[in-house]
C-alpha cells in the first residue's frame, strides 16, 4: 500500500515567523517566506544577517524560538527525521571525516541515509563523476584541496534522494574558476534531478541566474522576489565620476550634495538618472575627465536596501577551521 | 495498517543500516591510527613481559623469611587480567576520546543532520569504542602462555563477555567526560587524570591479602589504600575478570559483573542524556 502524501503543498519549505535570540543578538527577527518547488532560491545577506542560523533552523540543529518551518510540509521540530531525510546538506564549515577515503565518506552517507547498496553504488559514481573527482576515489579526504572537499561535500548532500538541497556558502573561499564550476554542477542537476536549491551567499554576481533572491540583513527579510524584479523595484542607477580639479570636485559635490552616495579619492558617485545625465553634462561635462554609467544591478538594490555595500569577509570560520587542522590535530587525531 | 508497519520496518532498518556505518568508520579509523596501534602492542608487551617477569620472583609468600601469607598464584598470572583491563581502558577512552575531534572538525554536523536518532549515533560511538578496545584486550590474550595461563574453551567466552563490558563501560565514561570538556588538551589528562589512577588503586598490581579478614587488611595496609580500593568499581571488574581467568576471585564475581552492568547502564545513560541536551 503507498504510503498517504503528506500535507500537499506547493512549497518546499515554509518559514512563518522564525526567530532566535543568541542572548542579546536578535538573529532571526520573525522571518517567514516560502520556496517553491523545483526553485533555485538565494538568501543573499552581509557577515552575521542570521543566514547560518536559518538553515541550521531548518536541519534542526538549532531550535528557533518562535515559529514554524515547514520541509515539504513536514513540520521540522515535530517529525526532525522525516524533515532530514529529505535534506542534503552543505554547512558553512567542513563536515567531512578526512581520515577516509572520498569514497568512503560517500559510503558513510549512503548508510547514514538509508540508501539500498546497489543504488548507493550507482550514485556514488555518478556524484564523483558530476563533481569531477572521480580520479580521486580512493585519496584520503586530506589529500583534496579546498575547492575539492568542497565540491566532494556538494556530492555528498547528493547521494540520497534529496528533495530539497541546503548550500552555506558553498562557493566561499574558492577561487573564480572553482566557484563558476560549483554552479554549473547546481544548474545541470536542477536539469537532470527533481531538485529545489536554497543556497546562501554574500557574493552578489552570483544570485543573477537566480529564479528569486530573498535579502536578509540583521535577522529581517529586506526584499525577495527574482533578480529583475528587485532592481526594477530597488535598482538605481549609477554614475562614477572623476573630477579634473580639486574645485571641480568640490562644486560637484556641493551641487550634487543629496545624490552623492559615495567618494573614494577623487571618484564620486552619485545617483543618476536620464534627465540627471543630461543636465549634469550641460553644466560640468567639460570639468570632469572620465564619467561610467552603471546600470542598475543587484548591488545598488543592496545598497539602496541596507545603506551598505556587500563586502568580502577577512578569513570566515571554514578558513579558520582548515587553518585549524593544518596547524595541529593532524597527527594527535 | 499494513503501510504503518512496513513504515515502522523500514524507519528501524535505517537506522541499523546507519549504525552500522558508524561502527565501521570507528573501527577503520581506529585502525588507520598506527598510534593507537603502537601503544595497543607495546602496553601489553611491557606489562606483562618486563614488569611481570622482573617482579615475578619477589611476589612470594614469604617476606624476611616470614611467611604472610601464601597465594595459589604467579605474580605474573596475578596481573595479567588486570593488564587487559588497563589495555582496555586505554583504548576506549582513546575512542571516547574522538567525540571532541567529531565535533571540532564538523563531522557531528554531518551525522546530527541525518535521518539517525542520536541514540543511534552515540551507541555507535560507543559499540565501536568498545569493538576496538576489546581487540586490543585479545592482544594481551595472546600473550597468555608467557604468563602461564591456560585458557580453556569454557573460559573464554566468560572472559570476552567481562572484557566486552568492561570496555562498553569505559568507553561510555570516556564519553561523558569528552563531553564535559570544551577545549581540547590532549589525551595526557585523560591517561594521568583518569586512567592511571583508576588502574592503580583497582587492586591490579598487588593483590589486598586474600588470606586476612577486612579488619586484619586494614591493619597490615593503611586505611586510606583499602578504602580507595575497596571504592574502585574497577577493582570489581578486575577480580571478575580474575574469576574467569585464573579461577581466584578475591570478592562475589557476580558483585563484578553487576558493577560493570550498572556501569554500563549509568554511564551510557548519563552520556544519552548529556548529548540529548546539546
Ligand atoms: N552560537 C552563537 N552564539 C552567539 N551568537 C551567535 C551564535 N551564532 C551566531 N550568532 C550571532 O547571530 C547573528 C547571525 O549569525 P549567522 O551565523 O546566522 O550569520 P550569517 O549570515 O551566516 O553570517 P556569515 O555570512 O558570516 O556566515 C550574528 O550576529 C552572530 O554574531
Ligand atoms: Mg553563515
Amino acid at each position: 500500500m503507498a504510503q498517504p502524501d503528506p500535507a500537499p503543498s506547493a512549497d518546499a519549505i515554509h518559514l512563518n515567523a522564525i526567530s532566535k535570540r543568541y542572548g542579546r543578538t536578535l538573529a532571526l527577527d520573525a522571518v517567514s517566506f516560502n520556496v517553491r518547488d523545483q526553485e533555485l532560491f538565494a538568501l543573499l545577506g552581509p557577515n552575521g544577517a542570521g543566514k547560518t542560523t536559518l538553515l541550521h533552523i531548518l536541519c534542526t540543529i538549532l531550535r528557533p524560538d518562535s515559529g514554524t518551518a515547514l520541509i515539504d510540509g513536514i513540520d521540522v521540530a515535530k517529525n526532525p527525521l522525516e524533515a532530514r531525510q529529505r535534506l542534503g546538506i552543505v554547512f558553512q564549515e567542513p563536515s567531512l571525516d578526512d581520515r577516509l577515503t572520498v569514497r568512503e565518506n560517500l559510503e558513510l552517507h549512503g548508510l547514514v541515509y538509508g540508501v539500498p547498496r546497489k543504488l548507493r553504488r550507482q550514485r556514488i559514481e555518478e556524484m564523483l563523476a558530476l563533481v569531477e573527482l572521480s580520479d580521486w576515489a580512493s585519496k584520503p579526504v586530506r589529500a583534496l584541496s579546498s575547492g575539492m572537499k568542497r565540491r566532494l561535500e556538494i556530492a555528498r548532500a547528493l547521494i540520497h534522494d534529496s528533495r530539497i538541497l541546503l548550500l552555506d556558502e558553498p562557493t566561499v573561499g574558492l577561487d573564480a574558476q572553482t566557484r563558476d564550476r560549483i554552479w554549473a554542477y547546481l544548474r545541470r542537476l536542477r536539469a537532470e534531478r527533481d531538485i529545489t536549491v536554497l543556497v546562501t551567499t554574500h557574493y552578489i554576481e552570483e544570485v543573477e541566474d537566480c529564479d528569486r533572491v530573498c535579502i536578509i540583513d540583521s535577522g529581517k527579510v529586506l526584499a525577495l522576489d527574482t533578480p529583475e524584479a528587485l532592481k526594477r523595484a530597488h535598482g538605481q542607477s549609477l554614475v562614477r565620476l572623476t573630477p579634473t580639479a580639486e574645485a571641480d570636485l568640490e562644486a560637484i559635490t556641493a551641487r550634487y550634495q543629496d545624490r552623492l552616495t559615495a567618494r573614494k579619492g577623487n571618484e564620486l558617485t552619485l545617483v543618476s538618472d536620464d534627465a540627471f545625465i543630461t543636465a549634469f553634462l550641460a553644466e560640468f561635462g567639460t570639468r570632469i575627465t572620465a564619467l561610467k554609467v552603471e546600470v542598475p544591478s543587484l548591488e545598488t538594490v543592496f545598497l539602496t536596501l541596507t545603506g551598505r555595500e556587500l563586502r568580502d569577509r577577512a578569513a570566515g570560520a571554514r578558513e579558520q577551521t582548515l587553518a585549524f587542522g593544518k596547524r595541529g590535530g593532524e597527527h594527535t587525531r | 495498517m499494513n503501510g504503518g508497519a512496513m513504515h515502522w520496518r523500514r524507519r528501524l532498518m535505517v537506522q541499523l543500516g546507519g549504525l552500522y556505518g558508524l561502527w565501521l568508520r570507528e573501527v577503520m579509523r581506529a585502525f588507520r591510527d598506527t598510534g593507537q596501534l603502537i601503544g595497543g602492542v607495546s602496553r601489553p608487551i611491557l606489562w606483562v613481559l618486563i614488569l611481570g617477569i622482573g617482579l615475578n620472583p619477589y611476589f612470594r609468600g614469604e617476606v624476611y623469611g616470614a611467611v604472610t601469607f601464601v597465594v595459589p598464584f604467579t605474580y605474573l598470572q596475578f596481573i595479567f587480567p588486570a593488564v587487559i583491563a588497563l589495555n582496555i581502558m586505554f583504548t576506549s577512552v582513546q575512542s571516547a576520546v574522538s567525540v571532541i575531534w567529531d565535533r571540532e572538525f564538523g563531522f557531528l554536523r554531518e551525522v546530527l543532520v541525518s535521518p539517525l536518532s542520536r541514540t543511534t549515533v552515540l551507541l555507535a560511538k560507543v559499540l565501536g569504542g568498545t569493538t576496538v578496545a576489546l581487540l586490543h584486550g585479545c592482544l594481551v590474550l595472546v600473550l597468555a602462555r608467557f604468563a602461564d595461563i591456560p585458557i580453556t574453551w569454557a573460559d573464554l567466552p566468560k572472559a570476552l563477555g567481562l572484557m566486552a563490558l568492561l570496555a562498553f563501560a569505559l568507553t561510555s565514561l570516556g564519553v561523558v567526560i569528552a563531553n564535559r570538556i570544551r577545549s581540547f588538551q590532549g589525551f595526557g589528562i585523560f591517561s594521568n587524570a583518569v586512567i592511571l589512577p583508576l588502574y592503580f588503586t583497582s587492586s591490579s598490581i598487588f593483590p589486598l591479602d586474600p588470606a586476612l579478614s577486612r579488619a586484619q587488611t586494614r591493619v597490615v595496609y593503611p586505611d586510606w589504600l583499602v578504602t580507595l580500593v575497596e571504592w574502585n568499581p574497577l577493582t570489581y571488574a578486575v577480580d571478575a575478570l580474575r574469576g574467569a581467568l585464573i579461577h581466584y576471585n578475591q570478592f562475589d564475581p557476580l558483585l563484578g559483573i553487576g558493577i560493570i552492568v550498572t556501569a554500563c547502564v549509568v554511564l551510557f545513560s548519563v552520556a544519552l542524556i548529556d548529548f540529548y541536551r546539546t
